[in-house]
């Protein structure tokens, strides 16, 4: 593998692990906070690239206007669904609301759909060419996804540690009860933190339907990456979910000269359960949950 | 409509081996496999691979089962290290892997083209009703065996431990017995029971490609463990009943539901597969068979 | 539709409805005379982009027919089920419509993997199938010659692939698959073709679905210089692949089977990132009559050309030749004895014919037709696959312009 292979192949890991970082920061702080895998997830970033699009098809030529109404969509869904079902289901088993957010990911997409088809949507962006260093190639809309996926990061880094609501949120994942006791109101943090968890799928949503195409199981296929994420990096950490998704990228891209394009998921895989091996609770875990 | 039925009743027999097995590792010792589909797997394709190389079906049943179990072993290992949901995560992408490699590896399992033409079971009673009745009684009959293989172990001593490793495990270290010992084997033993599932259904579709075996199938088997209620034997069997009731009974919504396109009713139809997942996680939270806390 | 509805045939209907009506109880005493569909087309999962469009031109067909009174004296009548892309889903459903539905042609299966996987059953009941897959193995599973594929072979897609880039005068290909039966299927059919032709394929790679971009597996394959990549891939990962392509702004051609290179593909990116790119399609005939009425019924159903969806004009066929069968046995012909005249009704020799209605009226003067479909010329061999003739489709200024004809 010469120089330039290896930056290429870096750089496309980094990018396909920010994908994967932001859906992986929405399961992180649902487990943080609500503790439960919320496998509709991936669903609710369907909805939302599916509302980008609509959007989009309303007139807005603007990418960013497509995003906002992507977000708006995506906390909408995730604040319903929470009002409705996981409220209903605190203090029970995780694997309960597994189940039902199971069922929330069934229910929102056949009811997408339902009114939008089965075809293939794509954001309407004009097509640029790379940028060429010498056969290192980078993609113009590669480094807006990034940009974008790095500042949606670092806002929510600064809610969780700047905004009183943001450390009430870390208290609840803490410790709940001594949160209660200290008269932290968790409905409306719960709420806030719903809202955020949608945007974030709705923002990773629509970064994968930029790069590659909306379709209606864009998101539950990629719940199992996501999921391998957040607990690399450790269950309820931040952090941890974004090195997680980015390791994961860059060593599986970095594999398929190696073992091919099949194997460069099992890569992935398998440098989990190493890193489980050495650290059991992954790489920053317990940073804000201590389970 | 009775043969129809009958097949109905297979898939949901073949769903209630796995779900018993799972049952066996949450259920009683709180063990978190979210790999089922990778032991399932394991048999299928065992026990097809060996039939269609021109053995006989028990044995090859019982070597599915075997291999199975054996795959779990370094699982189960892995399980005394790791807490509930990096198990989880864990034996997911396990069940990944195991996928890949069957997809990958062409030389034993043809790949992504698959195995067709393996022999039904009871094919010399002639591909008809009758057929399909005899597996359906001998699935009857495999699942009582786990059943009550299951009772057994679950009332004797041994059963007791399994069950106070789930409520307290350093209680069962602190009496001197190797509570790692028995998670190991009960994860074994679950996963031999996902093995035999596995031998059934490659015999009961007759083709097997490695889309076959996607995690939604563990997902379901989740479901009907769930729904039936955790820890409780009954509940494994009404749970995959009313899982298959779910899945294949939405296909007769059309009948109440006029003035929806064929192609929107795939979409209503995993809308009510869905819809009944969240109320009955609501309004059922003790599952079908389990007792109000 | 080509051939007015002439006015002997309104009468016909007319008549048909009237004895129908005036006779409810005779009607309900009997079993009703018609003649039972089951679909079972890929409406959800890999299949998708793909199975809406199969679904409703089974019903475009369907309805075609019952208006001209039916075939072989009975109308046709259609249950349908989402087949899911998955072998499990399929074999249940598969088994509710033969069992309880009792339907005696399942048509519209996608993926080799639920052909294969209800072949057995329908074989078992005695019903005929009819798919669209690719896989090989589909040739030799079936036993009873009931199963009928109106799509191309994977291997002789392949050899479509290597005449062309041989015509062109291409020396370097490689090869780009979609990792499942018929995506791997094309690229190997293409190989085998093209090393009997002498030639080497430079690079070849085979890819996971649903990634959010191959930059890595095209890079793989840029690497080693080719002049062509020949695809087996699906319209998603095209788009995903061609996009990357065009923005790395490497020079290469790319030759994609029809149903991704299509008009959703052009509309996805854009007319400067696909010219040039060659569309292979078993439609060598877009100016048929079969093909014309189709599309534009499609048109005013699905708001997007059947250009769009290549296995819509195959389902379409499906019913069509069907409905021609049961026409040639005769009324209250066993499932059997249409299964028998589904060869005579298609294969040439007879009158060549584009439409059920033009069809029926040679059957009644007993003459021998010769269907020639929407999808392809559809004529069958000893397997009961089709041997189409390939049209080479070029991608100009947005629009796919057929160049070139290629039999195998």
């Amino acid at each position: 593998m010469t120089l330039v292979d290896f930056c290429n192949l870096l750089i496309n890991g980094t990018i396909e692990g920010l994908l994967i970082a932001l859906p992986a920061l929405a399961l992180t702080l649902v487990m943080g906070v609500a503790r439960f895998p919320n496998a509709a997830t991936g669903d609710y970033m369907t909805v939302s690239a599916y509302a980008g699009i609509g959007v989009q098809a309303l007139g807005a030529t603007s990418i960013v206007v497509a995003g906002l109404g992507a977000i708006a969509a995506g906390a909408a869904i995730s604040v319903v669904f929470y009002l409705w079902v996981f409220r209903a289901l605190r203090g029970r088993p995780p694997v309960a609301s597994l189940v039902a957010a199971i069922g929330v990911a069934f229910f929102s997409r056949s009811m997408l759909t339902l009114f939008v088809g089965h075809d293939q949507q794509t954001f309407n962006m004009p097509l640029v060419r790379a940028w060429n260093f010498g056969g290192v190639r980078l993609l113009p809309t590669d480094l807006y996804v990034a940009a974008i996926a790095l500042i949606a990061m670092a806002l929510l880094f600064a809610l969780l540690h700047l905004t009183p609501i943001g450390r009430q949120m870390r208290a609840i994942a803490d410790n709940p009860d001594l949160a209660r006791a200290c008269g932290i109101r968790s409905g409306r943090v719960l709420l806030a933190l719903w809202a955020v968890v949608g945007a974030l799928c709705a923002l990773g949503g629509m970064m994968f339907g930029i790069k590659a195409v909306v379709s209606p199981e864009l998101g539950w296929e990629l719940l199992i990456p996501a999921f391998a994420a957040m607990i690399l990096g450790g269950i309820g950490s931040p952090l941890g979910a974004v090195a997680g998704g980015v390791l994961l990228g860059i060593a599986s891209e970095l594999s398929v000269p190696f073992v091919g394009p099949s194997y460069k998921i099992a890569v992935a895989f398998a440098l989990l359960l190493l890193v489980l091996l050495l650290r059991p609770r992954g790489l920053f875990g317990k940073a804000i949950a201590a389970r | 409509m009775t043969a129809y039925l009958v097949a109905v009743g297979i898939v949901a027999l073949i769903y209630m081996l796995l779900t018993i097995g799972l049952n066996l590792q949450y259920g009683y010792t709180g063990l978190i496999n979210f790999g089922v589909v990778a032991f399932f797997a394991i048999g299928a394709y065992t026990a097809a691979l060996l039939t269609l190389a021109g053995w006989s079906l028990a044995p090859a049943f019982v070597v599915a089962m075997v291999a199975a179990g054996l795959l779990a072993y370094p699982i189960g290992l892995l399980s005394l290290r790791l807490s509930d949901d990096y198990l989880a995560v864990v034996t997911l992408g396990f069940s990944e892997v195991v996928r890949l490699v069957i997809q990958q590896e062409r030389w034993l399992t043809n790949g992504v083209q698959g195995l067709p033409g393996i022999p039904r079971i009871f094919q010399t009673l002639g591909i008809g009703e009758y057929a399909e009745l005899a597996t359906l009684a001998v699935l009857v009959l495999c699942n009582l065996a786990a059943i009550a293989v299951m009772l057994h172990l679950v009332r004797s001593p041994y059963g007791r431990l399994i069950q106070a490793i789930r409520d307290d495990e350093v209680a069962v270290e602190a009496i001197g017995k190797d509570p790692r010992r028995l998670k190991v084997q009960v994860f074994m033993l679950g996963s031999g029971l996902a093995g035999l599932a596995g031998a059934f259904y490659a015999h009961f579709i007759t083709y097997l490609s490695p889309d076959q075996f996607l995690p939604l199938v563990t997902f379901y088997v989740w479901i009907a463990m769930i729904i039936g209620g955790t820890g409780r034997t009954s509940g494994a069997a009404v749970g995959s009943l009313i899982l298959m009731v779910f899945l294949e009974g939405s296909r007769f919504a059309r009948d109440w539901i006029p003035g929806v396109s064929e192609v929107q009713m795939a979409s209503v139809r995993l809308a009510l597969v869905g819809l009944a997942l969240i109320l009955f996680t609501i309004y059922r939270p003790q599952g079908m068979m389990g007792r109000r806390q | 539709m080509t051939q007015p509805i002439s006015r002997r045939d309104v009468l016909k209907a007319g008549a048909g409805i009237a004895a129908a009506s005036a006779l409810p109880g005779f009607a309900f005493a009997q079993a009703p005379a018609t003649f039972r569909l089951g679909s079972l087309c890929p409406v959800t999962g890999a299949g998708g982009p793909y199975g809406s469009g199969m679904q409703k031109a089974i019903e475009l067909a369907v309805a075609e027919v019952n208006a001209l009174g039916g075939a072989g004296g009975r109308k046709l009548e259609l249950f349908s089920e989402d087949g899911q892309s998955k072998p499990d889903a399929a074999v249940l459903a598969a088994k509710k419509l033969i069992e309880v539905n009792k339907v005696q042609v399942l048509l519209g299966t996608w993926s080799s993997g639920v052909t294969l996987a209800v072949m057995p059953l329908t074989d078992a009941a005695g019903v005929i199938q009819m798919n669209t897959s690719g896989a090989p193995a589909i040739s030799t599973q079936d036993t009873k010659d009931l199963v009928w594929r109106f799509q191309a072979t994977n291997d002789r897609f392949g050899a479509a692939f290597a005449v062309i880039a041989e015509k062109r005068g291409w020396k370097k290909p490689a090869t780009m698959a979609f990792n499942n039966a018929s995506g791997i299927g094309n690229a190997e059919g293409f190989k085998k073709a093209w090393e009997k032709k002498g030639g080497k394929v430079v690079a070849s790679v085979v890819y996971e679905p649903n990634r959010p971009s191959y930059r890595t597996e095209l890079q793989q394959i840029l690497a080693a210089k080719p002049d062509v990549i020949v695809t087996g891939s699906y319209v998603p990962d095209s788009t995903i692949i061609l996009r990357e392509w065009y923005q790395s702004g490497q020079d290469v051609k790319w030759i994609l089977p029809g149903w991704a290179a299509n008009p959703d593909l052009i509309k996805a990116l854009g007319n400067e990132a696909v010219e040039g790119v060659i569309s292979v399609d078993s439609v060598s005939n877009e100016n048929a009559a079969s093909y014309k009425a189709l599309d534009a019924a499609y048109m005013k159903a699905m708001g997007k050309p059947v250009s769009s969806n290549v296995y819509a004009c195959m389902t379409y066929d499906m019913v069509v030749c069907l409905a021609l069968a049961m026409e040639a046995a005769g009324p209250n012909a066993t499932v059997a004895q249409v299964n028998a005249k589904i060869r005579e009704v298609s294969n040439p020799e007879g009158t060549k014919v584009y439409s059920f209605a033009e069809g029926r009226k040679l059957l009644a003067e007993k003459k021998k037709v010769n269907y020639e479909g929407a999808s392809s010329k559809l004529d069958f061999d000893q397997y009961g696959d089709v041997t189409p003739d390939f049209g080479v489709f070029v991608i100009e200024k947005g629009q796919l312009v057929r160049r070139d004809v290629v039999s195998i």
